[in-house]
């Protein structure tokens, strides 16, 4: 455990650590750019040089280990001057694009000019004009003349994705980041290579000139894409939500995420999602408040299953919180005494698949919460159970929590033709899907909330439990699995519940509801 | 805050005070009809007054040579405008050389408070606060003014020209 001072503070690291990471560990400022804690060292930008004692140069710090009794410094005059004229360097042939760059606003060449600028450049030579828009692939575009050559994108494509799309061309200051011919940069996690560009030479195609990153605001939560559960951030305004990074989480997904999951935002969005409670019954089409319709419906269905248990059938899906699970099985299958659950599997036959990185063949966040939960009631029924059941005409009432992601459901058509030999359908879902409302001859259509807007827990394929918590209301009249089931056993007519607690749902973590700030002072989302 | 005066004694001797008002009142008719083009009245809306270059009008969106627009649509009016009346919706060009540009821009002119902060952000001389004040409408609708009007409006004829040129930027290697 060697020792070291790093600016007059004593700093104790272990074995092995480079003089950047303990400038990390730390907590004090280094300026930098090729350096990336989930990368190798390039040592190309030479922005983090720092001031060793008894050591007659300056190193760079990101490619010095650090040794016992080392003192260390980064605010002498003769570093801050070789990181000014580093900076300029650096600057002598990126174009002065800021105003139409979409990097604007999180860009590691702004926020360090800022910090260690040299504000009077002495560059008198003419700027080397490269290509401005160079189609990299499906998903990325470059600008050749704003890229500053850290090499990140390629070291990424090079250890992470192991893909080895990209690399530096020419020589000198003519030198250009590219793709082999004929072979673009097409890989499932090619836009984690826009997220480690420090300036604005990689761009998204998706958000590509669509919002400025100041109008954006952002709330951590989890990717519902798939079964690794990757921490993500999700950007939104008021008018909706934009795109979605990654989060550090060195258990789950490191830094990155596959570009799949950087879709999730978009069924999130208003224009995908079902807006209002509506009831079909022979095609025609009436719109219900939930105080209205669901204590009349909890009702109808408590009667149904007292009745004959085998008459009513509640189908899951491995897409919302462990709470709503737990909430809609205790109302259902405990004091109701329903006897057919079901679980609806997406891929089925991709269930086990893993790319070796991130991507799991399992499309849904919770999967292993569910049948967690179906364990504990010991509700063993198969989906082949239901098949048959539905043949037969046994099942009259058919409750579907269906799924919140619809792109992850390729099924849905079919499996709505299997439901159609029930009588009454009650389909709960955020998205919105042609045909669920002339299924059967009485359907009832329940828009619920997504992972963005509710609070709750998911376990991933590890069994790892996550949180999310709230970020913005979208969908006005959405309603989670939670207030669906206070709704159903609710007697108490006209009183709004849709802020009621769940006895289940933690309450010691349950968050106020934050307000839009965008909504709040101005339109609406 | 209202100050309360007490009437003094001189006020009770109303008619000179009159009589002086009615002096004033027909030496300026007097002068006004021997010396008409000194009256410092106009007859609105027959004849308007004209301001000053720097005065801050309707917006005026500044064309390039070719006519086309001279905005990037990079939002910094938009980000600037501490009434929050501009709206953008960028789009990307087929030509690589422009990149960005507006596919709508948009002013509420009833927001707008005239500050000119807008034409300060700009970093491209692509809006200009114009001499024109006197815009009525009939409907409430018309007072979103959108590219057609900004670039185009019939008395800009065909647009005025930005100073700023790319070619010439690209020219001298900024």
């Amino acid at each position: 455990m060697p020792k070291c001072k790093i600016n007059g503070k004593e700093v104790d690291v272990p074995q092995g650590t480079t003089i950047i990471e303990a400038f990390k560990a730390s907590g004090q400022e280094i300026a930098h750019y090729c350096w990336h804690p989930g990368l190798s060292v390039a040592g190309v930008c030479r922005l983090c040089m720092v001031q060793i004692e008894g050591q007659p140069k300056l190193q760079i710090a990101c490619n010095t280990e650090v040794k016992e009794g080392m003192v260390i410094n980064n605010n002498s005059e003769t570093v801050k001057d070789t990181v000014r004229w580093g900076l300029d360097f650096h600057l002598i042939n990126h174009p002065l694009d800021c105003p139409i760059c979409d990097q604007a606003g999180e860009c590691g060449l702004q926020e360090q000019y800022m910090q260690f600028g040299k504000y009077d450049p002495e560059m008198a030579e003419h700027k080397v004009k490269k290509c401005k828009v160079v189609d990299l692939g499906p998903t990325v575009v470059l600008d050749s003349e704003r890229c500053i050559l850290c090499s990140r994108c390629v070291r990424f494509t090079d250890e992470v994705s192991k893909t080895h799309e990209l690399g530096i061309f020419e020589r000198g200051d003519r030198s250009e980041i590219g793709t082999f011919d004929g072979k673009p940069l097409n890989n499932k996690y090619s836009l984690n290579t826009v997220d480690i560009c420090p300036v604005g030479a990689l761009t998204s195609k998706d958000f590509r000139f669509r919002q400025r990153v100041w109008y954006l605001k952002e709330h951590n939560t989890i990717c519902t894409g798939c079964s690794t559960g990757c921490n993500v951030k999700v950007y939104y305004n008021e008018e909706g939500c934009w795109r979605v990074k990654p989060r550090y989480n060195p258990d789950i997904n490191g830094y990155w995420m596959c570009d799949e999951g950087r879709d999730i935002y978009k069924f999130i969005n208003k224009k995908n999602r079902l807006q209002e409670i509506t009831m079909t019954e022979k095609g025609v089409s009436k719109v219900f408040q939930a105080e209205e319709l669901l204590p009349q419906l909890g009702l109808e269905l408590k009667n149904a299953v007292q009745k004959n248990p085998e008459s009513v059938a509640l189908i899951l899906t491995g897409q919302y919180s462990c709470e709503e699970y737990q909430s809609l099985l205790n109302l259902m299958v405990k004091s109701w005494g329903l006897k057919n659950v079901f679980h609806w599997v997406n891929h089925p036959e991709s269930m086990e698949q893993f790319d070796g990185l991130l991507l799991r063949g399992d499309k849904n966040p919770n999967t292993k919460g569910l049948l967690n939960e179906l364990d504990l009631l010991s509700l063993t029924q198969t989906w082949k159970d239901l098949e048959e059941k539905l043949h037969r005409n046994l099942i009259k009432h058919l409750i579907v929590a269906g799924p919140e992601n619809l792109a992850t459901f390729s099924d849905v058509k079919e499996k709505l033709k299997l439901f159609s030999s029930a009588n009454k359908l009650i389909w709960l879902s955020a998205g919105i899907f042609e045909g669920v409302s002339s299924v059967c001859s009485q359907v009832v259509q329940i828009p619920t909330k997504t992972f963005f807007e509710k609070e709750g827990s998911y376990i991933n394929h590890k069994g790892m439990k996550q949180r999310v918590t709230p970020g913005v209301e979208i969908v006005k009249s959405a309603l989670s699995l939670c207030e669906f089931v206070e709704g159903l056993h609710h007697d108490n007519k006209g009183a709004h519940f849709q802020d009621m607690d769940s006895a289940l749902v933690d309450t010691k973590l349950k968050e106020p509801l934050k307000e839009n700030f965008f909504t709040a002072t101005r339109g609406s989302l | 805050m209202s100050v309360v005066k007490n009437p003094g004694s001189a006020s009770k001797w109303y008619l000179p005070g009159i009589t002086i008002g009615l002096v004033s009142t027909f030496s300026t008719m007097i002068k006004n009809l021997f010396g008409r083009n000194k009256m410092i009245t106009l007859n609105y809306p027959e004849e308007k007054y004209e301001y000053g270059p720097r005065f801050k009008g309707n917006h005026i969106l500044t064309v390039k040579k070719d006519g086309s627009l001279r905005c990037t649509a990079c939002m910094l009016c938009a980000t600037n405008c501490p009434a929050q009346c501009i709206k953008i919706h960028a789009a990307e060009h087929n030509d690589p050389t422009v990149e960005k540009y507006p596919i709508s821009y948009e002013i509420d002119i009833l927001r707008c408070v005239f500050c000119g902060y807008c034409e300060e952000a700009c970093p491209v001389d692509a809006i200009r606060m114009g001499p024109e004040w006197q815009t009525p409408a009939l409907s409430g609708s018309n007072f979103t003014y959108d590219i057609r009007y900004l670039a185009y409006r019939p008395n800009l004829k065909g647009g005025i020209q930005s100073r700023l040129d790319d070619e010439e930027r690209h020219k001298v290697g900024i």
